[in-house]
């Protein structure tokens, strides 16, 4: 090897580097773009939740008198400040994820408490759901996704914990879905309905379909660790991430509705772009990486600890 | 670190609500029962010599077969009078049997194979009785956190004490979202002792089809959360099952035709002793606010901005209860055969009945799963059932009350009576910011004259609000109970009864919630106060039909049949009319230059 052909791989590994990494950028971007919107424009499907009288007694211990914990009506209250308060958490998350860089270490931290708030609202709905362990299990790419970005971001996208970590992600909202899917778990009237609405089909026919997509679930999530299967699982993770995500504004939005509906439903894909970004992200990895072998024996890994954030 | 300590909060609220839940979850499995009790209930309805009867089965084998037989007892002996095969999807069994004899009470059985058997009563019209009493219920939550696993025994003995010739379930009988049939098993086991032996009426509201929120849209599919987008989350087939297990038994639909998914409908009326009720729809066809009406507040049903103007969110094309049930309530208001006093029987009442929501969750200005909205719809509705002196039972606010609705000017349509819970899941206050104009004497601020959040006219005369803070019982502070109406045919008075819950009605120190009894009389429905009356009118023979048409619009201003063998009628002032009698129908002209004096 000469030296001009080592420069030319390293120069390739840094621009896939940071491909692999805007992958993560804006699939967390869009997640927590998603879910600010959802707070500070609407209310968090959790909300229920924290309108409890389970909730009020517990805030009761530090002092919160009724009308400080629900608004008198002429002002908020601690639920309506709290729910404004998380959304600006997820707006400043949704910054960090193009702001962030190896060495800031705040920006890093601030970035793994987003993981901290998504598991909280993965839980949040969790209960709602009736404790269907599906419901938890699926919101695994957008509880990972911020602390995969992380990950990337300072050990590297090519460190072998970083795509198991998206490995982990990927697994299980495909594996969260495709409990739901195959009726393992009562199927969410939603997913029948969006398929009716979006295909035309009738019910035993959306029924059957979903069946089939559930299948297909499963067959990523033994895919994504099969080495001659990986990337065409990747690549089919992607395709209907992203098509389970368009589902929703194909499905509800009409030219009959105020903004045509966006504001009710394009926020709902946003923050499922996880669920296609990382997929993406794991392809496009595999996809250098066999590209990378076939060029020679660079060691592609320690050359990422060594040239990590291109963006420095 | 503030972020992190936050999170650590949220961690440790939502732990703790997990194991709250835990502690309080429902057991909603389906028992396992001899084949001799496979009949879990039966609801029936008699209406124009036609018997309707459901049964419920709980699920059959392989092996078993799928008919059931209805028999009655007569001179001593069980005769069959119909067989019917059982549906698998819902184990419901609907019987229909015409040419009934309603003069009679009759003993009944529905018999499944050779074991099993339910034994009731159809009882007779009481077209004899001067008194009709409904029994009215809304709100069956089963949770125990809201005293929902607490007995329904004080229920059923404060019903078999006042013996009610007919039972009203204006909704959420079954909370859960996924297993209706299994919580409907339950609503029998629970209620199935009274409601074997009477009439019964059920409409199926948002939670019983699945879904916390419902604006039918005639059948569309809802994908939104929360389904404010309109139409119905659950599937078609579900829908279809839950209404076939709560309203086969009705009496046919007035219009039959079904909605979109394939979903019937079933606004009809039912006559018994002589009153007329009209059973609504009133969520089937209603259509959904998110993207409609501009945003007001978190949710796009929910408005939080009381400076916003109430005319933005009455956007025009918006439906409430749609042309089919309006023609239904045009021909129902002036048709009076065999009908002294009318009942409209719907899921909710026509205005925002509640200003602070949930537990916890604040005030909120208007909520448009109420029948506030769309206005415009609302008075259309309230229009119709006026025409015809209908007073209006309904529930699910989770709030009793009373008002007396208006259109034009306050005072001057129906009277409403929204029945507290059976176990309230979910509370709500009528608490306005203002005192209502026009009170009577001695009654709380939030009793008279208002508006409410969507600036329809509304009349408070009374609203059971729970505690502020539930504590203790669990049922009666969070002003669980129901209601009671009495319907006189012979004075033409409507006596409204609201009762907690775990107290024997009957006995002389059982207290009603505050406001309540309340009588009014059936005229009150349609009195507004700018009328004035016309002459008295003599007639030779008792209780005519009587209809003021307007001269100049040549539309019925009202139809009602007179108490007496003359009638004082009341109408707008500076206005001619045409006046039409008859002993069943008006179809007699008795004067065409008709005018009301102060």
């Amino acid at each position: 090897m000469t030296i001009q052909s080592d420069q030319a791989k390293v120069k390739a590994s840094n621009w896939q580097t940071q491909v692999l990494e805007y992958c993560l950028r804006i699939g967390n971007f869009f997640c927590f773009a998603g879910w600010a919107w959802g707070h500070l424009y609407w209310e968090p499907s959790y909300a229920s939740i924290l309108w409890s009288e389970a909730s009020f007694e517990w805030f009761q211990q530090f002092g919160y008198s009724w009308e400080e914990f629900t608004g008198t009506g002429a002002n908020d209250g601690l639920i309506q400040k709290c729910i404004q308060w998380i959304g600006w958490i997820c707006v400043a998350n949704a910054v960090l994820s193009f702001t962030a860089r190896r060495n800031s270490w705040i920006q890093l931290c601030l970035l793994t408490s987003g993981s901290l708030f998504m598991l909280a609202v993965a839980v949040a709905k969790y209960i709602r759901s009736g404790f269907e362990l599906p419901m938890l299990i699926e919101h695994g790419g957008q509880i990972l996704s911020p602390i995969l970005l992380v990950m990337a971001l300072s050990i590297g996208v090519r460190n072998r914990i970083t795509t198991m970590t998206a490995i982990i992600a990927v697994m299980m909202t495909f594996g969260g879905h495709g409990l739901y899917a195959v009726g393992l778990w009562p199927t969410p009237a939603t997913f029948v309905g969006m398929t009716r609405v979006v295909i035309g089909w009738d019910y035993d026919a959306s029924k059957l379909f979903l069946l089939v997509a559930g299948v297909l679930d499963f067959i990523v999530c033994f895919g994504v660790l099969i080495p001659f299967l990986r990337r065409s699982s990747a690549l089919y993770a992607m395709i209907w991430g992203i098509v389970t995500a368009a589902a929703r504004p194909v499905a509800g939005m009409s030219w009959e509705l105020n903004y045509w509906g966006a504001d009710q439903f394009l926020h709902e894909s946003a923050y499922r772009a996880p669920h296609f970004f990382i997929p993406l992200f794991l392809y496009l990895y595999w996809t250098y990486t066999k590209v990378q072998h076939s060029f020679g024996s660079l060691t592609l890994e320690t050359k990422d600890m060594t040239l990590p954030s291109t963006t420095k | 670190m503030r972020n992190r300590i936050f999170a650590s909060l949220i961690i440790l609220l939502i732990a703790n609500t997990v194991v709250g839940q835990n502690r309080r979850r429902v057991d909603l499995s389906i028992p396992e029962v001899d084949r001799k009790d496979v009949i879990c209930f039966a609801l029936y309805t008699v209406h124009d010599q036609t018997l309707k009867l459901t049964a419920q089965l709980y699920p059959l084998k392989n092996d078993e077969v799928r008919l059931a037989r209805l028999e009655i007892k007569k001179e001593g002996n069980w005769v069959e009078v119909a067989q019917t095969e059982v549906i698998e999807q819902g184990w419901t069994a609907p019987f229909r049997v015409a040419k009934w004899d309603d003069a009679n009470t009759w003993q009944y059985r529905v018999r499944h194979g050779e074991q099993a058997v339910y034994e009731g009563t159809i009882r007779r019209n009481p077209t004899d009785k001067d008194e009709i009493v409904v029994a009215g219920f809304t709100g069956n939550s089963i949770m125990p956190a809201h005293g929902g696993d607490i007995s329904r025994q004080d229920i059923l003995d404060n019903i078999q004490r006042i013996n009610a010739d007919i039972l009203f379930f204006a909704g959420d009988q079954v909370y859960d979202h996924k297993r209706h049939y299994a919580a409907w098993l339950k609503f029998g086991r629970d209620f199935g002792d009274i409601i074997k032996d009477r009439p019964t009426i059920c409409l199926p509201d948002d939670h019983d089809v699945g879904q916390p929120n419902l604006w039918g849209e005639s059948g569309k599919i809802s994908t939104l959360r929360g389904a404010a987008d309109g139409g119905y989350a659950q599937p078609g087939l579900y829908v279809q099952e839950v209404e076939r297990a709560q309203t086969s038994h009705l009496p046919d639909p007035a219009d039959p035709h079904k909605i979109g998914q394939d979903i019937s409908v079933y606004f009809t009326n039912l006559n018994w002793g002589n009153i007329d009720f009209a059973i609504l729809e009133d969520r089937k066809f209603k259509t959904g606010p998110a993207g409609r009406v501009p945003k007001q507040g978190p949710r796009p049903d929910h408005i939080r901005n009381p400076e916003y103007d109430p005319v933005s969110v009455d956007v025009e094309g918006a439906i409430l209860l749609g042309k089919r049930q309006l023609a239904f309530l045009k021909s129902w208001t002036q048709d009076w055969q065999n009908a002294k006093m009318k009942v409209a029987l719907s899921q909710t009442i026509f205005c925002g009945g509640a200003h602070i929501h949930g537990s916890a969750s604040g005030r909120l200005h208007a909520d448009m799963d109420s029948n506030g909205w769309p206005q415009s719809g609302r008075n259309r509705a309230i229009d119709a059932l006026r025409k015809g002196f209908a007073f209006h039972l309904a529930g699910d606010q989770h709030l009793a009350t009373i008002f007396h609705h208006g259109v034009n000017e306050h005072r001057d349509a129906i009277w409403s009576f929204c029945v507290p819970s059976i176990a309230n899941l979910y509370l709500r206050w009528w608490a306005p910011l203002e005192a209502g104009a026009n009170r009577e004497d001695n009654m709380p601020e939030y009793t008279g004259d208002h508006l409410d959040g969507f600036g329809n006219k509304v009349t408070n005369y009374a609203a059971a609000n729970p505690e502020k803070k539930p504590a203790g019982n669990i049922l009666n502070t969070r002003s669980a109970g129901f209601g009671i109406v009495r319907l006189n045919t012979k004075t033409r008075e409507i006596t409204m009864e609201c009762w907690p819950r775990n107290v024997d009605i009957t006995s002389d120190d059982a207290q009603q919630y505050p406001g309540w009894p309340r009588t009014i009389s059936q005229l009150d429905n349609y009195h507004p106060r700018s009328w004035g009356k016309m002459k008295e009118f003599q007639f030779d023979y008792a209780h005519p039909v009587v209809q003021l048409v307007d001269n100049e619009t040549d539309e019925v201003l009202y139809t009602i049949r007179a108490q007496n063998s003359f009638f004082t009628p009341h109408a707008p002032l500076n206005r001619e009319f045409t006046i039409k009698v008859g002993k069943d129908s008006p179809d007699r002209v008795i004067t065409t230059s008709a005018k009301a004096k102060k």
